[in-house]
């Protein structure tokens, strides 16, 4: 099957290459991935010009970071890289920069030179992906990795059936004398608890914000019971609020029997709590009676390329080539990065990867989250409010401070 | 207010000289000079100084050309900042993007800005250009020796040497600070933010829109009027106890180290000494990590209870010591470790100045029978505040525009728990230029980051002008000559 | 009588020790984290657990991250060009503005201090935009530009220098038929050493120091370009910290060597020239 499939490639590349006169000189891309990528990007580069020997190729590798591609890229959008990986919670506001490529526009060259169509690709990544990467209805990037958080946890501290709940959890870590950490000051972690009540945000076509959490959730709860859910997780004894930069010091430190964070982490992990670490999904959340889980936020990581590339075409090209299924093999092999190909997510070492199930766990029960850049700061206080517990724990106050986070998510942008 | 006062006389003085000059030459100039006002080099040629007068009239061409070929695709669009919206389309053949003509907002602010600079510049050398040749003329007429080239030039090693001296700098001031400063009090009149981002969108002048919402309130929790004040106040309690902290410390530290008591003075100073050579950016950072929620100063707080003890007494609220991360603590750590950095420097700074202390003094000081404390009280202190009050004053200046201490010690760090404040990007910590360097990296809110920074500059200009016309009597630069 | 004594001198020079060492203590914990056999920050302790110098072999060893011996040649040579023009241009507009008599001096120096007032990070962007049409950016010569044309401002110290040096030297010189130049090369300058020396020192530093103008000019990712403050400044990077802080400290510590051996060296021309611009000025 698959030499067929590659024999197909090599027909329709030598059927399009007579269609297309060849660039005469080498064609020029820039390419920025993560300080951590640089290896594993090199070598796919190298792959890609392998896999195209007959156009000769200039491909420049550089650093940025996917969690800060958008500030560098929006600075001067015409100097970014043609082709660059970033986070996807950045779509909005490179799109509405016009920072990033709609792909239907070169989907006629995707599919003469690689032969697959932007369904196609759609089809080979989990649907989550495919959400992330649209936006207003057009599809942007090609998305390569799954890059949730869901929780960590010490089996000789706390057992499966504690790590169920937050009670449960807080109660085994404070008898052991541990501490369970999470970030609370960030709108990417703890939008968990406002999910886990039904609360959602959306996206406005201008890039502002809607945010209902001061009301009631469709599933019937109020953003005070939420918040009252958090308040009294927050004021255990046992709970450790980190902030979002220092959790991995802190897992480091060797205070935490369980933590919430991702992949990244995995090594650091198990290094700490030893080999028999368990991940698994957030617990569950109690909600005056009910109990519900946790649903965390379910980003990807992907790869868009720069509308302003000198060659589109081939930065198209070598964009999809990074994130196809071999290259999701590969990267996993190298990083242990759960890919977003459903293909390459079926592999025996990926399926066994307890980051990956602890990951796709998580994901299970996660939300895409769909916001814009007024979004971050407001909630980055809110949590942080709760954290330092400055919000009284009367339902007027909790109220008043709801609504102030709502006003100030929801303002205009600019 | 005198000074002020003369000096904008002067200046208005020098303006109708300038003019005065120009219009004398050009009505009583002979044909030569007043063809120079379309061919410099006509007046020198003339007079036969042709290096001169080639000199002239290429610099006329250059600029002519420069009006011509790069000018007029920016300048005429000056007053849209641009119409034409940018547009793509994928050309299939050559695999790449076809985009139409677009205009570049930015850019031709920009450009704009740079071609009325150079047009100044060029009018006044017309101007001055003018007058020289008349000078000629009169010089000629009254049987006066005229330079040569060799002449000429030699006077710009003479009695001209400040223009050789001055037009380099002068050249990198205008490029990389002046044209900068102007387009940002442009900025300020246009709606340019993340809504309207070049290249894919264009701006336009907004007028005051822009002052407006910083100094409305509106009855909304999301203006900036509110987080504009509390960062304002902020600003200017760092900016005080930033600048006198570390002027009394470094003081004290000074006298401390060069006491007669001292053993190994230079030892001691070199100690000190080294922690200005660590570079901020990591002795910053590292401190930042010394001080974290979960960093090393907090693990031993809490293993020697100094952590429960606070809390118990309701100093905090959290399992950790907030160094860093709650408001107030986060306050006086930030003056506190811009004490430790800044001591050492002030120290060197009052060494040297203590040594030029006329010794006179203190030795009849002495003689009256004064304690160390009066010393200090009746001679020292004056001595010291009367030689660095200009130093303070500029040190005060560059605590309010201090971004890196404050950007290096909290950002990513702290986290507001004032939600009115998180709306507005703000955070209790900031200083103006933190929150407006945030506003640009983060918001891309240029128009409202402009805005700040001409606050900032009023701030500054405001306190510059009272410092150095009430506190700092007279002017000490004849003094010496 | 001589108790007394001996022991104000004691408690005086302990009292000095004990300002040392709380003012070394940050120094102390880098070098010691610098020396640890751990890659991440240890939060535990106030020494490492294990000793070991195998970071600073890292540090020489480079890999994507980290590139620090091409840093440091970048900031050595942006700082060497940014010293040379940063020295010229302060001296320049100094004896310019000291010496001489000319109608513009005054209102320049007003508009000086009116420029300096206005926060430099703000005219970061319009100075990225400047610099990208002349093709400078992503160049060292773009950031040598950004630290050394504008130097001409900060010519204050070294007026206040210039000021006190003796007129009747230079009315001396003129009269033999020196002129201006000769004056400012043969008399002024070998006359001012500690201000040349401070400003040497602190325009060489400048590139050492900034992150944030490098930062926003060398943008295209290519790490071997970086000057150290960028390149380090990266390492803290949430997904990096934990294997690179304990490299970061090694580097953090190689590079104040040099500072502190080049204020070591120039400290009494670095105070005499600060104090006697502020003395006089």
């Amino acid at each position: 099957m698959k030499k067929l499939l590659s024999l197909l490639l090599a027909v329709t590349m030598v059927l399009s290459l007579g269609v297309f006169a060849l660039a005469d000189g080498p064609i020029e891309i820039t390419v920025w991935g993560a300080e951590e990528d640089q290896t594993y990007l090199a070598e796919r580069i190298e792959a890609f010009k392998a896999a195209y020997p007959d156009q000769e190729f200039d491909i420049t590798l550089g650093v940025e970071s996917e969690s800060t591609a958008k500030d560098t890229i929006l600075t001067d959008v015409e100097a970014a890289a043609d082709v660059y990986a970033f986070a996807s919670d950045q779509l909005p506001d490179l799109v509405n920069a016009g920072a990033i490529l709609d792909l239907s526009t070169v989907e006629a060259a995707l599919t003469a030179l690689a032969g697959k169509t932007l369904d196609d690709i759609k089809a080979a990544n989990v649907e989550g992906a495919i959400t992330a990467a649209t936006y207003n209805d057009k599809f942007y990037a090609f998305p390569f990795a799954s890059d949730g958080f869901f929780m960590f946890y010490d089996p000789d501290y706390i057992s499966a059936e504690q790590a169920e709940t937050w009670e449960g959890l807080l109660d085994a870590a404070a008898a052991a004398g541990k501490k369970v950490g999470m970030t609370l000051a960030s709108g990417w972690y703890n939008t968990a608890f406002f999910n886990a009540a039904g609360f959602s945000t959306s996206l406005n076509a201008d890039g502002t914000t809607n945010m209902d959490w001061n009301g009631t959730s469709p599933d019937g709860y109020t953003g005070v019971q939420v918040v009252q859910a958090m308040q009294a997780i927050a004021g255990h004894d046992a709970f450790m609020a980190i902030a979002d930069g220092d959790i991995s010091n802190q897992i480091a430190g060797g205070d935490l029997a369980a933590v919430i964070s991702g992949t990244w982490d995995t090594k650091l992990v198990s290094d700490t709590f030893g080999e028999d670490y368990e991940a698994r999904a957030l617990p569950l959340l109690t909600l005056g009676e009910d109990q519900v889980p946790t649903r965390g936020t379910v980003s990807f990581k992907m790869i868009g390329v720069n509308p302003y590339a000198t060659n589109t075409g081939w930065a198209v090209m070598l964009a999809e080539f990074l994130t196809n299924e071999e290259s999701q093999v590969a990267r996993f092999e190298a990083r242990e990065i759960p890919p977003t190909n459903i293909a390459a997510s079926e592999s025996e070492a990926v399926q066994a990867n307890k980051g990956v199930v602890g990951l796709t766990e998580a994901a299970a029960v996660g939300v895409v989250q769909s916001v814009g850049g007024k979004y971050w700061d407001p909630t980055a206080s809110f949590g942080e409010q709760i954290a330092q517990g400055t919000i009284g724990t009367d339902e007027a106050s909790i109220q008043t401070a709801l609504d102030q986070l709502v006003e100030g998510v929801t303002a205009p942008v600019g | 207010m005198n000074k002020i006062g003369g000096a904008v006389a002067g200046f208005f003085r020098g303006i109708g000289n300038f003019f005065g000059e120009f219009f004398a030459a050009v009505a009583k100039g002979d044909w030569a000079v007043k063809l120079s006002l379309l061919v410099w080099g006509a007046g020198y040629a003339k007079r036969r100084q042709y290096v001169k007068a080639t000199i002239m009239t290429a610099l006329e061409v250059g600029l002519i050309l420069f009006s011509v070929c790069f000018a007029s695709q920016y300048v005429p669009k000056f007053g849209t900042l641009g119409t034409v919206q940018m547009a793509q389309e994928f050309n299939i053949e050559t695999m790449q993007m076809e985009f139409n003509d677009y205009d570049h907002s930015f850019l031709i602010l920009l450009f704009s800005l740079f071609s009325f600079v150079v047009w100044a510049v060029g009018l006044v050398v017309w101007m001055r250009n003018t007058v020289a040749c008349y000078r000629l003329q009169q010089a000629a007429e009254a049987g006066k020796h005229i330079n040569t080239f060799k002449e000429d030039c030699r006077e710009y090693l003479g009695d001209k040497f400040h223009i050789t001296l001055l037009t380099l700098p002068i050249i990198g001031i205008v490029i990389f600070t002046v044209i900068p400063i102007l387009l940002l009090i442009f900025v300020a009149f246009t709606n340019y933010d993340q809504q309207h981002m070049p290249p894919s969108a264009l701006f336009t002048w907004v007028g005051f829109e822009n002052f407006k919402s910083l100094f409305s309130s509106g009855g909304m929790t999301v203006t900036f009027g509110y987080a504009f004040v509390r960062v304002l106040g902020w600003t200017l309690v760092w900016a005080f106890f930033a600048t006198f902290t570390t002027y009394f410390g470094g003081i004290l530290m000074s006298l401390l180290l060069n006491s007669k008591k001292t053993r190994a003075p230079r030892l001691w100073r070199t100690l000190l000494v080294i922690t200005i050579a660590v570079p901020q950016f990591v002795s910053l950072l590292l401190v930042r990590n010394f001080f974290s929620n979960g960093g090393i100063v907090n693990t031993l707080c809490a293993r020697i209870g100094l952590t429960g003890w606070l809390r118990s007494i309701g100093l905090i609220s959290t399992s950790y010591i907030p160094f860093l991360t709650a408001p107030g603590w986060a306050h006086v750590m930030i003056i506190l470790i811009n004490i430790w950095i800044g001591v050492p420097y002030q120290m060197l700074i009052a060494t040297g100045i203590l040594m030029n202390l006329p010794s006179d003094q203190l030795e009849s000081a002495r003689v009256d029978g004064a304690n160390k404390f009066q010393t200090f009280r009746y001679i020292t202190m004056p001595y010291m505040l009367q030689v660095t009050a200009p130093t303070l004053v500029t040190d005060f200046v560059k605590n309010i525009n201090n971004f890196n201490v404050i950007y290096l010690l909290t950002d990513g760090v702290y986290t507001t728990t004032n939600q009115l404040m998180a709306n507005s990007q703000a955070k209790e910590v900031d200083l103006l230029v933190t929150w407006l360097f945030n506003l640009t990296q983060n918001y891309y809110n240029y128009k409202m980051a402009a805005v700040i920074g001409i606050v900032v500059f009023i701030v500054c200009a405001v306190f510059t002008l009272v410092a150095f016309n009430f506190l700092i009597r007279g002017d000490k630069e004849g003094v010496y000559q | 009588m001589k108790d007394k004594r001996l022991g104000s001198i004691v408690s005086h020079n302990v009292l000095i020790a004990v300002l040392c060492i709380i003012w070394l203590i940050p120094i102390v914990w880098l070098v010691c984290m610098s020396f640890s056999a751990a890659s991440n920050m240890n939060t535990s302790t106030f020494f490492p657990q294990e000793w070991s110098t195998k970071y600073y072999v890292q540090l020489f060893h480079s890999d994507t991250v980290n590139q620090f011996k091409a840093w440091f040649m970048n900031t050595f040579k942006i700082a060497v060009f940014t010293c040379i023009i940063c020295t010229c241009f302060t001296l320049m507009v100094a004896y310019a503005t000291s010496f001489g008599k000319f109608k513009a001096r005054k209102p320049l120096m007003n508009v000086a201090v009116m420029l300096n007032l206005f926060p430099g990070v703000l005219t970061m962007i319009a100075v990225y935009f400047t610099l990208r049409t002349f093709g400078l950016t992503n160049s060292h010569i773009g950031l040598i530009l950004v630290y050394s044309a504008s130097s001409g401002l900060g010519y204050l110290i070294c007026k206040g220098f210039f000021d006190t040096v003796p007129r009747a030297l230079c009315e001396a010189a003129r009269l033999d038929g020196c002129n201006e130049a000769r004056i400012f090369a043969q008399i002024v300058i070998p006359t001012s050493r500690p201000i040349i020396v401070y400003t040497i020192i602190s325009s060489f530093l400048t590139p050492w120091m900034d992150f944030v103008f490098a930062k926003m000019i060398l943008n295209a990712g290519i790490s071997e370009n970086y000057t150290v403050a960028v390149g380090l400044y990266k390492m803290l990077d949430k997904s990096l910290i934990n294997s690179y802080f304990t490299v970061f400290c090694c580097g953090g510590i190689l590079v104040s060597i040099p500072i502190a051996v080049l204020f070591f060296i120039m400290q009494k021309f670095y105070v005499e020239g600060i104090t006697a611009g502020a003395v006089k000025g």
